[in-house]
């Protein structure tokens, strides 16, 4: 795992409630900002490689639109059916007008 | 005459008698100081016989399969809080038996129930007890979908059937009914509408309640040691509060509670919260009352100064205490609401299995189901339902807690502390009873005629959709 941040986009483009997905050095990454706190996890679905991001965000956690698992987006725990495997989680800040995140 | 002739005392008929020398609990609401409206006030109740009530149908597991077969496919059950499915396209997985329906927002004032399964080779096309969002609903087996609103959209190499025809593939449904914030769904086709099925004296209720101005702020979910009905039993009187709950009935009107049924499928109990049960008269004063005063939702309330001045009463004191912790919470002016919703018990059930509680110290949602492999165990199921802060924003409704067998109800985040005590209590009981059904060398239970009436007339509708023809 790289130790370096990568700027992920500016942080007005995730305002509070909204979500934002785009490709990492080759991993498609999704960051959540849930009530001002910034979640980073994987886009994808561990269920069948679906894409998550257009999945509804409540209570902290992430349903996938394609098939309903639901994931944890502090830990990338799976908590349902049919989703049985976690999904990647990244760290993510904030540097002045800019979100990074660490692949 | 004979010195010595008794006069005869007059006997009260079957199911007239009281717990002697008590004031009733419409005389106790009568004398608070912001009267009560005219759905508590209401009197319903009506002697049902006395015979007692056979032990199979809690110990037999073909009565269970019966039950599936003929009571849960023909009642209108509560799926879900619409709260839990704001916008077009959430959904929520109700489970009831081997059924389980996507119960889905198709549009702003329209839910439906679609069977879960996809109509190629069966697979669940959501799992069982999820929710989410939808765009539309995919076989995660082969990809067959379904738009939202039931159409088939795609059946993947569609050359390979030439058979299917669309129309006959849409996904089948359950009826369904919104009332106060509640989805309610119903397996039959044939069956009355909700608003029949509830009656139009309990819509007169229901009506006045304002549930669905409520958001939940507490789920907690549980199996219970017991057949789904004898959980249900549990809480339908205030008789064992004396014994089960001895920490409540210094400031409970237990025995002297009111109880009332209206039509086949809704019954209700009314148990006056702030004055001494009439089992402890003369034990207790006004202020010990309001010092044991176990509050529901406690938590509202926070630290308030509970000394009495001379002549006060308990009930009053709480009830003002109450009106003003909620009326910070909800932001709401609450001096028209009575003293007695305020502070009162009101225990309604939903036939077959949702109790409604619209007292606003005690604002809870009760529900019960069988579990679908063991007739010996009821998944039990308390929402807390408080009032949207007027002129807030509405809160998402609280994850599901779930418990296992040995973890306390108080262990749940959310559950007031007090009121979880109440609930292990119960549980204690079920353990022992559904245990000593299958011990018992009688046949029947035996009810009290007018503080075990809700039990009678809930056995009485079991027996209607079980017995009366499929």
């Amino acid at each position: 795992m790289s130790e370096e941040y990568v700027r992920f986009c500016e942080a007005s483009e995730i305002p509070p409630g909204a979500k934002k997905h785009a490709k990492v050095n080759g991993a498609w990454v999704l960051v959540c900002n849930v009530k001002g706190r910034l979640l980073a996890v994987s886009a994808i679905c561990s269920h069948q490689e679906k894409p998550l991001f257009t999945g509804r965000v409540r209570n902290c956690k992430i349903s996938c639109p394609v098939h309903g698992a639901r994931f944890d987006l502090e830990t990338g725990e799976a908590l349902e059916l049919p989703a049985t495997k976690p999904i990647a989680t990244y760290a993510v800040r904030v540097v002045g007008d800019w979100v990074e995140v660490r692949l | 005459m004979s010195e010595h002739m008794i006069e005869k005392r007059q006997e009260p008929a079957p199911g007239e008698a009281r717990y002697p020398g008590e004031p009733s609990t419409q005389e106790i609401i009568a004398r608070d100081r912001v009267p009560a409206p005219d759905w508590v006030r209401s009197e319903s109740y009506e002697f049902l016989g006395d015979a007692d009530i056979p032990i199979d149908r809690y110990i037999d597991p073909e009565f269970a399969q019966k039950e599936f077969d003929h009571l849960w496919t023909r009642t209108w059950q509560f799926a879900c809080r619409e709260e839990i499915i704001p916008e077009v396209g959430d959904y929520y997985v109700y489970d009831i038996g081997r059924h389980s329906f996507i119960v889905t927002r198709v549009a702003a004032g329209e839910v439906r129930a679609y069977y879960n399964a996809c109509l190629h080779r069966g697979t669940m096309l959501r799992a069982p007890g999820t929710d989410g969002c939808a765009k539309e609903f995919k076989c995660s087996f082969h990809g067959w979908t379904w738009t939202l609103d039931g159409s088939l959209k795609q059946a993947l190499c569609d050359w390979d059937f030439p058979h299917v025809e669309a129309e006959k593939f849409a996904l089948p449904q359950a009826r369904v009914e919104l009332l106060a914030g509640f989805v309610f769904i119903n397996m039959d086709e044939n069956a009355p509408s909700l608003a029949e099925y509830l009656g139009a004296e309990f819509l007169s209720h229901i009506n006045q309640w304002g549930l669905e101005d409520r958001y939940t702020y507490c789920h907690v979910s549980k199996s219970l040691p017991a057949n789904w009905k004898l959980s249900m039993a549990a809480f339908m009187e205030a008789y064992h509060v004396l014994d089960t709950h001895p920490q409540v009935a210094p400031s409970n009107a237990d025995a002297n509670s009111q109880y009332d049924f209206y039509g086949e499928h809704v019954d209700r109990f009314i148990s006056s919260l702030g004055v001494v049960s009439p089992h402890l008269k003369g034990q207790y004063t006004e202020q010990d009352i309001l010092d044991q005063f176990t509050l529901g939702d406690s938590s509202v309330a926070g630290d308030v100064p509970r000394k009495l001045e001379e002549g006060e009463t308990a009930r009053q004191r709480m009830a003002d205490i109450i009106r003003e912790a909620f009326e910070t919470q909800s932001n709401t002016d609450l001096s028209g609401v009575s003293d007695s919703e305020l502070l009162d018990c009101f225990s309604y059930t939903l036939f077959p299995n949702t109790f409604l509680f619209p007292g606003i110290s005690l604002p809870m949602v009760y529900r019960f189901r069988p579990d679908p492999d063991n007739h010996r165990r009821t998944i039990y199921e308390v929402f807390f339902l408080r009032p949207v802060p007027q002129g807030g924003e509405r809160p998402d409704p609280a994850e599901t807690v779930y418990l296992n067998d040995d973890q306390s109800f108080t262990e749940a985040e959310g559950m007031d502390p007090g009121f979880g005590a109440i609930l292990d209590q119960d549980t204690e009981n079920l353990i022992l009873q559904q245990a000593g059904l299958e011990a018992s060398a009688k046949p029947g239970i035996t009810l009290g005629n007018y503080q075990e009436i809700r039990i009678r007339h809930f056995e009485r509708a079991v027996d209607k959709y079980v017995k009366g023809a499929a």
